[in-house]
């Protein structure tokens, strides 16, 4: 999942950015704060130094600086200076018990360690060698030795070192940072099922459990309110459909007695008449109760639509055909203008013939006084698309009415109603061609006529 | 046509009004011979003992429906049957006609339209047996015998080739009505007739020079531009 691919870089990448900071910093500590007493007040190795330089010969008389005096007094320390026979020439509060003269092997013993456990250092002066001596236990002397090669080696050892911690910090984050995602995975995918209106259910363990039994409740509250909404969109499609079916019957006498009457030689031409208006009234009826059903059945998504791939030409062709042969008055002409043969959409041809007989039938009740339709089936600029463009010369529609149009009529996106015609028509045709996943664009202005497109996705 | 007229025929229907209406339409058209029922059962009865010649169902029915009541009949006897129902969905009319009914008409109807149907069905299931012969036409000066598959003018006879005929017998089926390519190609050439449109043009000029006084300014095999061809009889019985 490439939610926790990121998380998981992102959550390495921080904790190798941690650990190098926290080497830096840890450096710094052990340079300023660990280190800085090493060399606190003034470092042996330079009080004795300072000692060796202000000792001066006065006769046979030494002098001792004031100032190194300070020091010495200052970190309880005694001095002496061995002539280079092994006396002691001069000293400067010397213990008692240590004697007054050394031999070669003592001078090189105890420059190196300790002077009868006082820790001692010790300075060449021109008269011989300079010894400060330190109180006992007061200071820890080591000696260090190190190979040429190792010092010169130092500088990668410690890049070394330094890789060494970033690529452990690495492998580290890495093994605990896959440990994290191998938790969070079930998580995420919850989510995303979620985001897809899917059921999910995550398993409920570890430091996650919480946020997995809130993915979980989500989930089944989201699956209740859509069997609710089912529920709901079924029960106002069955109502619908029950009422359409419950009309049927009523309707059946109505137009039966209707067109027995219209037919009727018994009855006076006049009565005749009146019995033809309640039977075309009646089939207007008829027709406003299927269009009902079809399109609260494509509202509610629960017409089955049988899709088979159909030749847009062929079925345009053919309403067309049908409308010519059908008496359509004088003062219409439709024309029917093919650019290619080679366009087919997945459709279910009951539909799509419904819907392009609504755009024909469209023009012609909206224009009574005749108008002239020409009808173009062709493919989109991009050729991903196929298009059925119904045009026609007639009075148009305002601008601003036609997203009313596509709106079925009194719901409550619609503006106005329409009082010409059931207003379900137009409709009908948008939720065939989104049934379709195609779409239905209309272009009109007043006295401009009207244009419908029916874009439909070509059939591979 | 009088003949058809003797037949049983048996509604089922159990709204009492809708029954009594289609009673009157029949025996205004001249059936006598009717019977009524309200429920499968009594259907059944009926059926048993009168033998109904066809059947007019409704589909919802006090003690069942009506493609119940199909299965129940067609268990004894193959009459004929069209559904009359207020159930129009593709479903339901699928399932009916898939049950082996001949008609399916969906409330509200025209009662005109019922009784034309129920002729249509009578004359199909009843006509004695014979051969069907193909028509023989005139267009202007011209004898179509589609039979013969020949066409006589000015003395002369002109034999059609198969494809002609077809699709001259196509263009008479619905003669004074545009038929378009399609349905021509389709007729002729079956479901895989894409791309004989421009062998359609081919056959329409010989079926033209065959019929046509005047083959390049046609007066009975008219052209529709872009959608298909037409050919005007002038009937004259």
């Amino acid at each position: 999942m490439d939610g926790a691919a990121q998380i998981l870089r992102r959550y390495t990448g921080a904790s190798i950015l941690i650990a190098f900071f926290l080497l830096i910093v840890n450096y710094i500590i052990l340079g300023t704060f660990v280190f800085k007493g090493m060399n606190e007040g003034s470092s042996p190795v330079h009080v004795t130094q300072t000692v060796a330089e202000g000792l001066h010969q006065n006769g046979s008389h030494y002098t001792l600086e004031p100032k190194a005096q300070e020091w010495l007094q200052k970190s309880q320390a005694w001095a002496m200076l061995i002539a280079n026979d092994g006396k002691v020439i001069w000293d400067y509060a010397i213990p008692d018990q240590l004697p007054r003269a050394y031999s070669l092997a003592e001078v090189a013993q105890f420059s190196r360690n300790y002077l009868q456990d006082y820790p001692v250092f010790v300075w060449e002066h021109e008269r011989g060698l300079v010894v400060v001596g330190y109180p006992k236990d007061s200071l820890a002397k080591y000696q260090f030795h190190f190979p040429i090669s190792w010092i010169s080696d130092l500088p990668y050892r410690l890049l070394a070192l330094l890789f060494g911690n970033v690529l452990l910090a690495a492998l580290l984050s890495l093994f605990i940072g896959s440990r994290l995602i191998r938790a969070i995975r079930p998580l995420i995918s919850g989510i995303h099922a979620l985001s897809e209106d899917q059921h999910t259910h995550v398993e409920a363990k570890g430091m996650f459990s919480g946020i997995a039994r809130s993915i979980n409740h989500a989930s089944s509250l989201l699956q209740e309110k859509n069997a609710l909404l089912k529920a709901r969109d079924e029960a106002r499609s069955n109502w619908i459909a029950g009422i359409s079916h419950d009309i049927r019957t009523p309707l059946s006498m109505v137009l039966g007695y209707a067109s027995e009457l219209e037919e009727s030689d018994a009855v006076p031409f006049e009565q005749q008449q009146k019995a033809s208006i309640i039977r075309k009234q009646g089939e207007k009826l008829r027709s406003l109760v299927s269009d009902l059903n079809l399109v609260s059945m494509l509202e509610y998504e629960m017409q089955p639509i049988h899709t088979k791939p159909i030749r847009l030409s062929t079925l345009a062709r053919q309403i067309v055909t049908d409308f010519l042969n059908n008496d359509l008055a004088e003062t219409f002409t439709i024309e029917l203008d093919v650019t290619t043969e080679q366009c087919f959409v997945m459709g279910d041809e009951k539909l799509l013939v419904r819907a392009i007989t609504n755009l024909l039938q469209n023009s012609i009740v909206h224009n009574p006084s005749g108008c002239h339709i020409h009808v173009q089936t062709t493919l989109s600029p991009n050729q991903r698309n196929a298009l059925l463009i119904i045009t026609d010369n007639g009075k148009g529609i305002e601008h601003s009415m036609l997203p009313d149009l596509v709106e079925l009529p009194y719901s409550s996106k619609r503006k106005s109603t329409l009082h010409n015609g059931h207003g379900l028509g137009i409709p009908m045709v948008a939720r065939i061609a989104a049934a379709h996943h195609g779409h239905l664009l209309l272009t009109s202005d007043t006295g401009k006529g009207m244009t419908a497109e029916l874009c439909f996705p070509l059939s591979s | 046509m009088e003949e058809w007229k003797q037949k049983k025929v048996l509604i089922v229907e159990d709204e009492l009004e809708i029954r009594n209406m289609i009673d009157g339409f029949l025996r205004k058209e001249g059936f006598s011979r009717i019977f009524h029922a309200g429920s499968c059962k009594e259907a059944l009865v009926i059926c048993a003992s009168d033998k109904p010649d066809v059947a007019i169902l409704d589909v919802m029915l006090p003690d069942g429906d009506g493609f119940g009541l199909l299965t129940s009949i067609r268990r004894f006897s193959q009459i004929p049957v069209i559904f009359l129902s207020a159930r129009g969905e593709d479903e339901d009319r699928l399932l009916g006609l898939g049950l082996g009914a001949d008609d399916y008409i969906v409330k509200p109807f025209l009662p005109r339209e019922l009784v034309l149907r129920l002729l249509v069905i009578l004359r199909r299931v009843y006509a004695p047996p014979q051969i069907d012969r193909l028509p023989v036409f005139q267009l202007g000066d011209s004898t179509v015998d589609l039979e013969a598959a020949i066409v006589t003018r000015d003395h002369h006879e002109y034999a059609l080739t198969a494809k002609e005929h077809a699709l001259l017998r196509k263009l008479y089926e619905n003669r004074g009505r545009i038929v378009t390519s399609d349905a021509l190609c389709q007729s002729v050439w079956g479901d895989d007739y894409y791309g004989y449109e421009n062998t359609l043009m081919v056959h329409m000029r010989r079926i033209r020079e065959k019929i046509e006084p005047c083959p390049s300014t046609p007066e009975y095999l008219l052209t529709v531009r872009g959608l298909g061809y037409k050919l005007l009889v002038k009937e004259e019985s």
